[in-house]
């Protein structure tokens, strides 16, 4: 019985010492695809920040008496129109109702 | 003399005798035992480091903080877009002690950096004394001058705060000092918690709408010289606030002191009398306590009032003499507030504007709050406050007030953190179910009748609702000329989603604008009366026209 629960702990080490070493080949290839992560992580951040700015409501506004002619126009809520998919039709609807909810 | 000494011997007894061991310990099984107690040993030291090995993660992040001393966590707006973003620069410098071949360098460099002055950096580099090369390097550079191996170049690596949105977000953004500790808005409010976290913090603000918005009170800022204006959309059945903008404002790149009063934070900092935009609580509060209702009559109403030394008259002197309640807040009655508010007592309308947030200092996101001026109640007083005279509060205030009123009498608190918010049907109730639904129509029919004073806000398709506040600015001992012109609206009146307040911060009449009118056909030249009505409507109504469209379609809500 004694020889037999030290065969068992002996066998556990065993089998921990194997996983451990599995799972740190694992570790190695998480940690550098991480690190490979890492600079593209900080790339697309500074990318993104890049897009905003150049994006942002300002500079479109910018752009937009630089280098076209014509104003911006306001679009009312009135023409605005709402596409509705049933199953195989698409209908078209008013985004607002003309007769209003009043 | 006989010194003779006695040698006495005595035999010596050996006690040692060999025993054999009276414990009863087993041999053979503390050594089974032994083996096992290394075995424990060994398999502890593997758990402790299998469990040392599991929290890595954790340890990395805190490291992370304690590295970047000048860290501060990025800021973005509702849809992700970055309003304050912290970025890494290297700025390159020369110690001139450690420069084996100077000539080769400055061949070297001048391949890399030809624009540069190499005069200046001759003399330098003969000085001994270390110099900054350039400044915020490219990452090209960076590399092609790391790769010439000089021991002589050093690489210092910066963390630089950049505002993409430049003054959009002033007053909320706030400004940080030169020891990188917040200073002012939510850089100050939330230091420690932007300098701890990696995470960024993410606002409710949608930067389109807050240009948007900002545009036309830069736009009207012009048109009616105000000395300065505000603006806060807020949903009103979470109280995210969807744009706060004070006008004027600074570029938090420039990091500039700002000693100027004008531009305080004027959404939550100024403190305003604003006049009959409080009417709206005085009718909610009686039909609160059940003392009138919409279409209670109040007749003979004389078109002035003396209280003590000082004397309540009508603005609108053909206002006929008998008025139901409706009526009152439609025509902006100031003697059938003031009947409401005696009804009312001061007791219980005190308990009604502390209720919904008007008489006390409001907790919120930013540190930059204004406190309301505390007064003492007396029979004239509660005749001023009925109609919104004598009392102060910040247009925040205001806001998170008629949201109360319209969204059902649900307590919300505004907020300019995205966060997991509850339906307010699941929240605190604190105003009787029935009154939004009594008080909105009206607010409607501000804007949409003629009797009202809001017409030029009645945007098609928006179903806006408001009320109109013109009130003189306080001046020690009285009032100065200069006003203080307010809207307070709703939108759509049927389902309230959000309420835009707009305050004008002392207009002045235009000559040359011209006025489209809403609720009949044509237009008007100049502004006639300096009014909520004729300005802050005029402001609110075009707002609503640009943003309506956006807030429709882009589901802001969610």
């Amino acid at each position: 019985m004694k020889q037999l629960v030290v065969a068992v702990i002996f066998v556990l080490i065993l089998i921990t010492s194997l996983i451990k070493t599995s799972t740190k080949e694992i570790e190695d290839q998480i940690f550098i695809v991480k690190e490979n992560i890492r600079p593209l992580k900080s790339e697309l951040e500074d990318v993104l920040l890049e897009f905003n700015y150049l994006s942002s409501p300002e500079k479109l506004v910018q752009y937009q008496t630089q280098y076209f002619e014509k104003d911006l126009i306001k679009i009312e809520i009135m023409n605005i129109k709402e596409i509705i998919k049933n199953n195989e039709t698409l209908e078209i609807k008013d985004l607002i109702s003309k007769s209003g909810n009043e | 003399m006989n010194n003779k000494k006695n040698i006495i011997l005595e035999e010596y007894e050996n006690e040692f005798s060999y025993k054999k061991s009276k414990t009863n310990l087993d041999i053979q099984f503390n050594r089974i035992a032994f083996i096992f107690f290394v075995f424990l040993v060994i398999s502890v030291i593997y758990s402790i480091q299998l469990l040392h090995l599991g929290s890595l993660k954790e340890e990395n992040t805190k490291e992370f903080s304690t590295i970047n001393k000048n860290y501060r966590a990025d800021i973005l707006d509702r849809n992700g877009n970055y309003l304050v973003k912290t970025v890494k620069s290297i700025d390159i410098g020369i110690n001139p002690i450690e420069v084996i071949d100077k000539k080769k360098l400055l061949i070297n460099l001048q391949l890399i950096f030809p624009d540069k002055n190499y005069e200046e950096i001759t003399k330098k580099l003969e000085k001994n004394k270390f110099f900054y090369l350039e400044k915020k390097i490219s990452s090209d550079n960076y590399e092609k001058i790391m790769l010439l191996g000089d021991k002589s170049i050093k690489s210092e690596e910066k963390l630089t705060r950049i505002y993409p949105q430049k003054n959009l977000f002033s007053h909320i953004i706030g400004q940080i000092d030169d020891d990188n500790k917040g200073i002012s808005g939510l850089e100050k409010s939330f230091n420690e918690k932007l300098k701890q976290t990696n995470e960024p913090l993410k606002l409710t603000v949608d930067t389109d709408i807050q240009f948007l918005i900002r545009e036309e009170l830069v736009k009207f800022q012009s048109i009616f010289r105000s000395k300065g204006s505000t603006a806060i959309l807020m949903n009103v059945n979470n109280g995210e606030i969807i744009s706060m903008v004070s006008y004027p404002d600074f570029d938090l790149n420039k990091r500039e002191k700002i000693v100027d009063l004008n531009f305080i934070n004027r959404a939550t900092k100024g403190v305003y009398e604003l006049g009959s935009v409080f009417k709206t609580f005085t009718v909610a509060a009686g039909l609160e306590e059940g003392l009138i209702d919409t279409d209670t009559e109040f007749l003979n109403l004389e078109k002035k009032l003396q209280c003590g030394k000082s004397s309540i008259s009508e603005y609108d002197n053909k206002i006929p003499s008998d008025l139901t309640v409706e009526q009152i807040l439609i025509r902006s009655g100031n003697i059938g507030s003031v009947r409401i508010g005696q009804k009312l007592e001061i007791i219980k309308l005190k308990a009604f504007l502390e209720k919904i947030g008007i008489l006390s200092k409001i907790n919120f996101d930013i540190e930059e709050v204004g406190e309301p001026i505390p007064f003492k109640w007396g029979k004239c007083k509660l005749a001023t406050v009925s109609f919104g005279h004598g009392i102060t509060t910040t247009p925040l205030q205001l806001a998170k007030a008629y949201a109360i009123i319209s969204n059902g009498g649900f307590a919300i608190e505004p907020s300019l953190i995205k966060k997991e918010l509850k339906d307010p049907e699941k929240e605190r109730r604190i105003i009787k179910a029935g009154i939004s639904e009594k008080i909105n129509p009206i607010l409607r029919k501000i804007v949409n009748t003629k009797e009202g004073t809001a017409g030029l806000v009645n945007i098609e398709g928006y179903e806006v609702g408001g009320k109109t506040g013109t009130a003189q600015k306080t001046i020690v001992g009285g009032y100065s000329k200069a006003k203080v012109n307010t809207f307070a609206g709703i939108f759509p009146t049927s389902k309230p989603k959000y309420v835009l307040i707009v305050l004008l911060d002392e207009p002045k009449t235009s000559s040359d604008y011209v006025y489209e009118y809403k609720n009949k056909k044509g237009s008007y030249k100049g502004t006639p009366f300096n009014t909520a009505g004729w300005t802050s409507v005029e402001v609110a109504g075009k707002i609503i026209e640009k943003i309506g469209p956006i807030l429709a379609t882009k589901h802001i809500e969610n």
